[in-house]
């Protein structure tokens, strides 16, 4: 009962924010994945600056895309994926943004700053990497499992995999696995992927939607495709789990942070953004969540367990055979979902 | 009572309800022993903890999307109620040209795809009628309430219009007849014939915009987050027991407050018939 | 009362058992005004003015990222009864029936039990049937997944009868069972209300002729519970069909559903006409579906339901 007074009364107290000496609300409205985000931070930042961050959660960048397509109802920052970057760069959704406001952002390896989806990153910073690679539970299965192989075009684990089931990504990847890029990958080599995979259906147990790690603790699944965040953070509770990048190479992804136009707070959302590139923040930030960041100062801060874990950050070799997507227009991305949804039917 | 027709006393279907009752409440148990589990993750036993409740009451962010939740599902089955009813009247009293096509036009919200239906919300409020988004608490929850009342009242309209058809209308000639008004005549004799289905049409209402996920994802903002959206994006990424916390809280206040408005409700009936 | 008087109320009684007796608008044009105008205003203004811009947008194209340009093109309706997609329809109809069918197995005996209860425990019986349903679905599925899974409930006490454990989840068992879960009260209510206003003393005279319990059933209860076993099919199917949540997490590689695929075109594809197009054949064809079984059942000469 209680409970439900505190929600009610607090659900009529955003009404009336002070209003800070830039002249906009002491709020900022953040749009982010659940838990990808430091256990105090937001409370850090409220203590250094005064600001209030209320997180907001997305469950993918597809959904962020569906509702600020139709205009921005309140987001001050956003963390879109880099192909994401791309889409609402030529779809002029988000705001340039202000250099001086962010000075944090010589925090960031120089790797990360002049990248094809946003030279010069006039509209975005990046926040985390990613790399997509294959978790497994190390007592079914035998050795170290080191190839797509096993989960598109083999049946040696027959009903344990799992597959992601974004629809991009396992095209690229499966036209990797068959030894093309990810990038401009052509109609006949989806042809290809799609007749792959659509033979390994049989074998195959679920597509997940991004909780691949979840099922892999619980036991559903053996081996399946899954971000290296996500698996070093179910490996620190099971130690018989385990994660690899095949060796035919991978698919990355960098997470960003973007001011989408319209946003209602956009000089809080500089500070905010200037705040999580901090070195201390950053750091705290990635011992929480686990996944590799493009932040030098603060990986120089990070414990060598961190910076040493092979899973968290792949050795050079197996980062030269990674690549990173883009967007590919509209005609692409419409024949991919095409090609996907005739697997899945299958 | 136990003539032949006392079928609850027949140990078939007592044994087949005591299935059906296990089948129902099995999930709903292990959701609400998973509460206390003391781990991160819900579906490995580790041991027992009362935590998660403590970072349930403490998770602002989680209590007023709960708060919003309630409230969105007060006035939109306040609304739905009224325009149900109305329409229900309508059909039931009434033959006029376009009957059939209303009554075909009411069972769409039934029948349109609810992610049909919240993009549809989605682009009317943005491009048509775009809705202020500086307004205070509750009007901006106003797409929200709008959204959802216009998916329920079919509903309520379906089952008021069912209580409706048992209605005599000879007692409201013979009221009419002795000079009764037709406010009357509402107020006196159908409302109470009607309470039953207003009561049933209400719960519906309730429970369905209570519970609505697709179209209330499409209509909210980053300050109207309602208790199904946040719930749905804290478990996309990982099911922790607080969100086990919250449904068992849900779900013992909803039984208590039903509970409760039963036993007043049969006290009240207790008193009359006394 | 004078005896005319009451001649004709018996009159017009037996005349409203046959007739719909209704008024006439024009016969009040107030109160036809007052019922009339604010549930009309809703409709149009809140329901079909923006049903009828996605309906629009079925007729469209992307021309950019966010720019959609409605242009009459039926490319989307082309593409949307491609073999690819009937099938999946198609499946999702069969699905969706058998989840229907199995809701009515079971439920039927729970209404009877509820309906021919104590007026007390009939309340409690359906709050405790309507119970689950106010949980948050999401909540609830992932419950259901807990309960399937290999070292679910279910499995664990298989396990301790010594029984291997079985594949119940992903698959499409765990779909049914999944909306068999999530939809029962949408068929016992409608059920348990045809039930309750029946006539119990034509039951009682059916036994006392000697008909056994079964046989009443078959050919008493059943035909005139028509209209409320119907209702309940309906008000299952039709939400079952349209499913997406429950499908997602519990089915496997073979479970696709079509509200699935929809879902799809509005968020990953980003192709909202196409999802639009989708939405809207389905529509059509469950609108198809519901005038065919209206005309069935007055050829049949049987109650308009």
């Amino acid at each position: 009962m209680a409970g439900m007074a505190a929600g009610l009364t607090l659900s009529g107290c955003d009404s009336a924010w002070p209003r800070g000496a830039n002249g906009e609300e002491m709020r900022v409205n953040f749009y982010n994945w659940d838990t990808y985000i430091g256990e105090t931070t937001l409370a850090d930042f409220k203590a250094a600056t005064g600001i209030s961050v209320q997180m907001s959660l997305f469950g993918n960048t597809d959904e962020l895309f569906a509702r600020l397509k139709a205009g921005n109802p309140g987001f001050d920052v956003i963390v879109p994926a880099n192909e994401f970057v791309t889409r609402l760069r030529i779809s002029d959704m988000i705001e340039p943004l202000d250099h001086r406001k962010i000075p944090n952002l010589r925090n960031i390896l120089p790797d990360f700053i002049d990248v094809p989806y946003d030279p010069g990153r006039r509209f975005s910073v990046p926040y985390t990497w990613l790399v997509l690679g294959l978790g497994y539970r190390k007592s079914k299965v035998d050795g170290v499992p080191d190839s797509w192989k096993w989960v598109f075009d083999s049946d040696r684990y027959a009903g344990r995999i799992g597959l992601f089931a974004e629809s991009d990504d396992i095209i690229r990847v499966g036209a990797k696995y068959l030894g093309a890029s990810v990038r401009g990958v052509t109609p006949a080599m989806t042809r290809r992927v799609v007749d792959m995979l659509i033979r390994q259906k049989p074998h195959i147990k679920v597509f997940h939607h991004d909780e691949g790690q979840d099922l892999l603790a619980a036991g559903d699944v053996d081996i399946v495709v899954e971000y290296n965040g996500d698996i070093a953070q179910v490996m620190a509770d099971d130690p018989d789990i385990g994660f690899v990048v095949p060796r035919e190479g991978t698919l990355l992804n960098s997470d960003c942070l973007c001011i989408p136009k319209g946003a209602p707070r956009p000089d809080n959302a500089h500070r905010f953004i200037n705040y999580l590139l901090d070195a201390r923040v950053s750091a705290a930030i990635s011992r929480t969540i686990r996944y590799p960041t493009p932040n030098g100062a603060a990986l120089a801060l990070m414990p060598d367990a961190y910076r040493l874990n092979p899973v968290i950050f792949p050795p050079a070799a197996v980062m030269a055979r990674g690549e990173y997507g883009d967007f590919e227009g509209i005609a692409r991305a419409q024949a991919v979902d095409e090609a996907v949804t005739e697997i899945m039917a299958a | 009572m136990n003539g032949p027709l006392d079928y609850l006393g027949r140990w078939p279907l007592r044994l087949w309800l005591g299935v059906v009752g296990l089948f129902l409440y099995a999930p709903l148990a292990i959701l609400v022993i998973f509460s206390f589990n003391d781990s991160k993750r819900t579906f490995i036993w580790r041991g027992f903890t009362t935590r998660w409740y403590t970072v349930l009451f403490n998770d602002t962010e989680l209590l007023m999307a709960f708060g919003n939740s309630l409230t969105i599902a007060l006035i939109s089955t306040l609304i739905s109620l009224v325009l149900g009813t109305l329409v229900a009247l309508l059909l039931w009293r009434f033959r006029f040209p376009g009957k059939a096509g209303v009554e075909g036009l009411l069972a769409l919200p039934i029948v349109v795809p609810e992610i049909c239906l919240g993009v549809a919300f989605l682009v009317f409020f943005s491009a048509v009628l775009p809705w202020p988004t500086d307004l205070a608490w509750p009007l901006n929850l106003g797409v929200i309430i709008i959204a959802h009342v216009s998916f329920s009242f079919s509903f309520v309209a379906l089952v008021v219009r069912a209580r409706l058809a048992s209605f005599d209308r000879d007692l409201a000639e013979a009221a009419r007849d002795l000079g009764a008004s037709e406010a009357q005549i509402f107020r006196d004799i159908m409302l109470p014939h009607l309470r039953p289905g207003l009561v049933a049409g209400g719960l519906l209402a309730f429970t369905l915009s209570l519970d609505d996920f697709v179209i209330t994802f499409f209509t909210s903002g980053p300050d109207t987050v309602t208790f199904p959206v946040k719930v749905y994006a804290m478990v996309r990424f990982s099911v922790t027991p607080e969100v086990n916390a919250a449904s068992t809280v849900l779900i013992v206040l909803t039984a208590g407050l039903t509970a409760l408005a039963l036993k007043l409700q049969s006290s009240e009936t207790a008193k009359k018939a006394g | 009362m004078t005896a005319s008087r009451s001649d004709s109320w018996r009159a017009s009684r037996s005349d409203s058992w046959r007739a719909s007796h209704s008024d006439s608008w024009r016969a009040s044009r107030g109160v036809f005004a007052i019922l009339a105008a604010p549930p009309m205003l809703w409709l149009f203004g809140f329901f079909l003015a923006p049903l009828a811009l996605i309906w629009g947008y079925s007729f469209g194209e992307n021309v950019s990222l966010t720019q959609i340009a409605v242009n009459g093109s039926l490319g989307n309706y082309a593409r949307a009864i491609k073999p690819l997609y009937l099938a999946i329809i198609g499946e999702s109809a069969g699905l969706a029936a058998l989840t229907t069918l199995v809701c009515l197995i079971i439920g039927f005996p729970v209404a009877v039990a509820i309906a021919f209860a104590a007026p007390r425990a009939r309340v409690w019986l359906l709050l405790l049937i309507m119970l689950p349903f106010w949980t948050n679905l999401l909540i609830r599925t992932y419950a259901l997944m807990a309960v399937l899974r290999h070292e679910g409930t279910i499995n664990t006490l298989f396990g301790w009868l010594g029984l291997g454990p079985f594949d119940l989840l992903h698959n499409s068992f765990a779909v049914v069972f999944g909306l068999v879960y999530v939809h029962l009260p949408f068929m016992v209510l409608p059920l348990y209300a045809a039930l309750d206003r029946l006539d119990r003393s034509l039951i009682e005279a059916s036994l006392d002729l000697g008909a056994g319990h079964i046989a009443t059933f078959a050919r008493i209860v059943v035909p005139l519970a028509l209209p409320g076993i119907v209702s309940g099919i309906i008000i299952t199917f039709i939400p079952a069909l349209g499913a997406y949540l429950t499908p997602d997490l519990l089915g496997g590689t073979n479970s696709l559903m079509i509200a699935n695929i929809i879902e799809r075109q509005f968020k990953s594809a980003n192709d909202w006409p196409f999802g639009a197009a989708l939405s809207f054949l389905l529509m059509y064809l469950t609108f198809a579906a519901i005038t065919l079984q209206a005309l069935l059942a007055r050829r049949q000469g049987g109650p308009p339901v």
